[in-house]
C-alpha cells in the first residue's frame, strides 16, 4: 500500500463508522446509571439503584457466579488439553496429524447453533442435561480451538534445537518443556486465554440449550430478560459484562500486542 | 519413536476424547435424528426417512427462511465490505498514536458481547428509543420510525457485530500489497479510481475474500442478534432451529435444519479456502 496521509473526507468517514461501532456500548452504559425506571439516554439524572438491584437480586448473582465458575474452568482446561494437543501435532508425535487438527478445529466453523441443538439431544439422551459439568465440557470444546491456534502458531515460532539443547544438558522432556517452551509459549497462551474467556463469556447459542429452567448464565439471563421489555437492571447487568471485558482488554494490552488476537 | 508415540498419545488423549464424545458423537447422532420419521401424534419414530429434508427444502415455509436467511448474509456481507474498506485504509495511513487508538475502538466492541451489543441496539433502535426520541424532538418526524423488529433492525445489528472481523482481515491484506505496483500504476497515468480498482482490490482479494466469507457464515448463523433486534416473529434459520427445538418439539425437523445450515457453511468455506489459495498463488507467481 502507498503511505498516505488520510484524507479530510477519509477521516471523517473512518471517525463516523468508529462512533457506529462503539454506539451500542456506550448507550447501555449511560442507561445503567439512568435514575428514572425507564431507559434514558443520556441520563437526565445519575444513580448507581440499578447495580445495587442487580448484585442484591440473588438470580442474577447466580447467574453472574455460573458465567464466572464457566469461563475460569473452560479457560483453565482448554489451556491444559489445548496446550498438550498443540505440542503433540507441532512436533507430528502423532498418526493422522492434519485430520485430529481439523476435528479439534471445527468447533470454530460449525454455526453455534446446531453445535447447541446436537448436544442438548445428546445429552438428553444422557440423561445429563442441567450437570454442571456438561456445561463444562461444553465450554471447553468451544473455547479449546482458540487455545490451539494460538499454541500452534507460538510453537511455530519457536526453534526446536532450544529444547534438544536442555534434553543434551540433562533435563527430561517435561522438566524441558517446562523450563525452556513453556516461557517462550506464554504470551500466545495468555492471548489464546483471554480469547477462551470472553469467548465463553459472550457464549449463548450454546448454553442456552444446556441449561434447565433454574439455571442461567449472565447473557442468557440478558437475553431472556429482554422478551419481558426493557429496563435499567438489564443495561445494569449488561455494563458489569462490559466492564469485564474492558478489564480483559486492558490486561491483554499488558501482557500481549493485539497482533497476537488474530 | 514407540516412546514419542505413546507420549504423543497421551498429550493428544484428552483433547481427543472431548471432541470425539462432545462433539463428532452428538453430530452423528443429530445426523441419525434428522434421518427419523416424526409426528405431532407419536413424536419421533422409528423408520428411517429423508421426509424431514424433503419437507425443509420443498416446502415454502422453510424455503422462505433459508432463502430470507441467506439474503440477510448477503447484505450483511456487503454492507461490512463497504464500511470496512474506508476504516481500514484510515487505519493503514493515519500516524501511530490515532491507529493504536483506532484499532482499540475496532477490537472493543468484537470482544464486547454480543447480547450486550443487541441490547444497545434495542436501545437505540426501539420506538421510544434515542434515535426515534432524537428524531421527534428535532422536528424531523412525526411519528417513529420502524427500526426495529424487522430486517432493518437486524441488519444494522449484524453489521455492527460483525464488521470488526472484516476491518481486521482488510488491514492485514491492504497492507501487504506493494506500494511500488501502486506507484508504477500511477506513474502511467492511471487515475487514483481506476488504480484502487484494478490494481489494490485485486491484489487484496484473498483478505477480502476470508473476511467475506466469515462475515457471511456467520451471519447466517447468527441467533441471539436476529430474536432480540428482528423479534419472536422474524424468522432465520438459527432462530427456526432454536423454535424447533425449544418450542414446537419438532426435533427430527430441527436437526434437518441444523444441517441445512451447516451444509452451506462449511461448503462455502471450503469454496472460499479454494478460491483464496488459488488467488494468492496468482499473486505471487
Amino acid at each position: 500500500m502507498i503511505a498516505r496521509k488520510p484524507s479530510w473526507l477519509l477521516s471523517l468517514v473512518a471517525i463516523a463508522i468508529l462512533i457506529y461501532m462503539n454506539a451500542p456500548t456506550i448507550v447501555v452504559v449511560l442507561a445503567s446509571f439512568s435514575d428514572t425506571s425507564y431507559l434514558t439516554v443520556p441520563p437526565q439524572g445519575w444513580t448507581l439503584h440499578w447495580f445495587e438491584y442487580v448484585l442484591g437480586d440473588s438470580r442474577y448473582m447466580k447467574a453472574i457466579w455460573t458465567s464466572l465458575w464457566l469461563a475460569s474452568g473452560a479457560t483453565f482446561l482448554s489451556l491444559i488439553l489445548g496446550t498438550a494437543a498443540s505440542y503433540a501435532l507441532h512436533h507430528r508425535l502423532v498418526p493422522f496429524r492434519d485430520l485430529i487438527l481439523s476435528a479439534v478445529m471445527a468447533p470454530l466453523v460449525f454455526p453455534a447453533v446446531v453445535i447447541g441443538v446436537a448436544l442438548l439431544q445428546y445429552v438428553s439422551l444422557l440423561g445429563l442435561r442441567g450437570q454442571p459439568f456438561v456445561l463444562l465440557l461444553a465450554h471447553t470444546l468451544i473455547t479449546l480451538p482458540y487455545v490451539v491456534r494460538s499454541a500452534m502458531s507460538s510453537l511455530t515460532g519457536i526453534n526446536p534445537q532450544i529444547e534438544e539443547a536442555a534434553n543434551v544438558l540433562g533435563a527430561s522432556g517435561f522438566t524441558a518443556f517446562r523450563l525452556v517452551t513453556l516461557p517462550l509459549l506464554k504470551p500466545g497462551l495468555v492471548a489464546g486465554a483471554i480469547f477462551s474467556f470472553v469467548t465463553s463469556l459472550d457464549n449463548v447459542p450454546v448454553t442456552i440449550f444446556l441449561l434447565t429452567p433454574r439455571q442461567s448464565t449472565l447473557p442468557v439471563k440478558i437475553f431472556a430478560s429482554v422478551e419481558h421489555g426493557v429496563d435499567p437492571s438489564i443495561a445494569a447487568a449488561s455494563t458489569l459484562l462490559v466492564a469485564g471485558t474492558a478489564v480483559a482488554l486492558v490486561l491483554a494490552q499488558k501482557w500481549v500486542s493485539f497482533s497476537r488476537f488474530f | 519413536m514407540t516412546r514419542s508415540r505413546s507420549a504423543g498419545v497421551g498429550l493428544i488423549g484428552p483433547a481427543s476424547v472431548l471432541i470425539l464424545a462432545g462433539f463428532l458423537a452428538p453430530t452423528v447422532i443429530m445426523a441419525m435424528l434428522s434421518l427419523r420419521d416424526y409426528s405431532g401424534m407419536h413424536g419421533i419414530g422409528t423408520d428411517w426417512t429423508l421426509s424431514n429434508y424433503i419437507d425443509v427444502l420443498g416446502d415454502w415455509f422453510y424455503l422462505e427462511i433459508i432463502l430470507r436467511t441467506l439474503a440477510l448474509g448477503l447484505i450483511v456481507t456487503l454492507l461490512c465490505l463497504v464500511v470496512g474498506f474506508p476504516l481500514a485504509l484510515f487505519i493503514l495511513r493515519v500516524g501511530s498514536m490515532m491507529q493504536t487508538v483506532a484499532i482499540l475502538l475496532v477490537t472493543f466492541p468484537l470482544l464486547c458481547n454480543i447480547v450486550v451489543r443487541s441490547f444497545g441496539w434495542m436501545v437505540l433502535l426501539s420506538p421510544r428509543g434515542v434515535i426515534n426520541e432524537a428524531l421527534i424532538n428535532a422536528g424531523l418526524i412525526a411519528e417513529p420510525l420502524a427500526l426495529m423488529y424487522n430486517l432493518t433492525g437486524v441488519i444494522i445489528g449484524l453489521v455492527q457485530i460483525y464488521l470488526p472481523f472484516m476491518v481486521l482481515l482488510l488491514v492485514p491484506a491492504l497492507q501487504n500489497i506493494p506500494a511500488d505496483v501502486e506507484a508504477a500504476a500511477l506513474t502511467l497515468r492511471s487515475s487514483r479510481a481506476r488504480v484502487f480498482f484494478t490494481i489494490t482490490v485485486p491484489l487484496a482479494s484473498p483478505g477480502i475474500i476470508t473476511g467475506s466469507t466469515l462475515v457471511f457464515v456467520l451471519s447466517i448463523s447468527a441467533l441471539v442478534t436476529p430474536r432480540m433486534l428482528g423479534g419472536p416473529t422474524y424468522r432465520v434459520m438459527a432462530t427456526q432451529i432454536y423454535d424447533e427445538f425449544m418450542t414446537n418439539l419438532n426435533w427430527p425437523s430441527g436437526a434437518a435444519l441444523a444441517f441445512v445450515l451447516t451444509f452451506i457453511a462449511l461448503a462455502l468455506i471450503w469454496a472460499a479456502n479454494r478460491v483464496a489459495a488459488h488467488l494468492t498463488r496468482g499473486i505471487s507467481a
